[in-house]
């Protein structure tokens, strides 16, 4: 026979399950774009030698431990950044065929990209700051991160193999380093 | 004594409960943020078989979105730089998949410079080829004399035709499909978007 007590105590144990359920998705997809993020930048750092350097992709074509539903036409450089020491620059030349530099803040965010056309000239100079961090003295332009960790990727378009030498040669030009106090 | 095995009882009850539900959710939610059935669920229709986000990469994207985003296809570019058209179907609305051909037509798209891309649903990766190639661009891609272009999906080159190959798997049956990226495109291009002429996926055999 049902008493209050038993049909109180099944509505709270339907409540702490619904709760329970709900609580737990907010979590996994809140947590899962910062994840992902955190598993490739410690791949890009690892391939770079450390945080805060670049790692240049070098092959043409399908690269199979890339991420997925990668572009194969874009060869492309990566650092992982890490501002909590201080502002990071990035320099180099463009490349005619097409360039863009991103950012993507720690929850996989793309919050900033230019491409060549919109640059003057073609060499680029970035530094990646935090909005607290003093950047008054500093040569280049300033990008703020709203995060302190986060990915800087720079796409080149290669259409065929025989771009790559030049792709090479361009990647040579590139710095990815943290700015000295 | 009673009393208190009573509550022991009703507290390991209520564990048991909010576990149960914990695991049923983690199930569910990491199925519907991963699994090949449900990432593109937030993709809109276009007038064609094309599937298009304007959400990829950006802030203005729901949770949800961001997740499968971030699972399936990590650092995209955000559409003021770049448009992305997924099709998982043919023209005639079957799944793509590695049993049958496909001919790919398109047009000359007024963008810096286009591609198209073939993934396995499953592993949502490159597949593996003898020819290494997953994809055309603007400017490998073989041009007809109107500016257009026809390609042919298959696990196989036609012996028949001499269109570009595009390999899908070798093994039959596999779920695949097809990406559009548009880099750069004009203004005319993104005024018509999501009702860009995108190509046409003919099945041929199977």
């Amino acid at each position: 026979m049902l008493t209050f007590r038993s049909i109180l105590f099944t509505a709270i144990a339907i409540g702490l399950a619904v709760f329970t359920f709900w609580a737990t998705r907010l979590y996994i997809i809140d947590a899962a774009p910062v994840k992902v993020m955190t598993a490739i930048e410690e791949r890009i750092a690892k391939a770079a030698g450390g945080w805060n350097s670049c790692f240049h992709n070098q092959s043409y074509g399908p690269r199979y431990n890339s991420a997925r539903r990668a572009n194969p036409d874009s060869i492309i450089s990566s650092m992982a950044y890490d501002l909590t020491q201080g502002p990071v620059r990035v320099s180099g030349e463009t490349w005619p065929s097409y360039w863009s530099l991103s950012l993507y803040q720690q929850n996989s965010d793309n919050f900033f990209v230019v491409n060549d056309r919109q640059l003057t000239g073609s060499n680029f100079d970035f530094i990646l700051a935090l909005d607290s961090q003093n950047t008054l003295k500093l040569d280049g332009t300033v990008v703020i991160s709203p995060t302190e960790k986060g990915i800087m990727l720079v796409r080149r378009f290669a259409s065929n193999e025989t771009d790559m030498q030049g792709i090479l040669d361009n990647q040579e030009s590139m710095t990815c380093a943290p700015i000295d106090n | 004594m009673k009393t208190n095995s009573r509550w022991i009882l009703y507290v390991a009850g209520v564990l048991v409960v909010m576990a149960l539900s914990a695991l049923l959710s983690w199930k569910i939610t990491v199925a519907s943020i991963r699994d090949q059935n449900y990432i593109f669920d937030t993709f809109k229709k276009t007038n064609s078989i094309w599937l298009y986000s304007e959400k990829l990469g950006s802030q203005a994207a729901s949770d949800i979105e961001r997740a499968r985003v971030a699972i399936s296809g990590p650092l995209a570019l955000s559409s003021k730089e770049a448009l992305y058209f997924v099709a998982l179907v043919g023209n005639n609305g079957d799944r793509l998949n590695s049993s049958c051909d496909y001919e790919v037509t398109g047009n000359a798209y007024d963008s810096r410079w286009w591609s198209i891309t073939l993934y396995d649903s499953g592993t949502q990766h490159y597949v593996k080829n003898r020819i290494n190639r997953s994809s055309w661009n603007n400017v490998s891609i073989p041009k007809l004399v109107d500016g257009g272009w026809k390609i042919l999906v298959a696990s196989e080159p036609s012996t028949k035709t001499e269109l570009a190959w595009l390999p899908s798997q070798e093994s039959p049956e596999q779920a695949f499909e097809l990406m559009m990226r548009f880099y750069n495109p004009s203004q005319s291009l993104r005024n018509a978007v999501p009702n860009i002429d995108l190509p046409r996926i003919e099945r041929m055999a199977c």
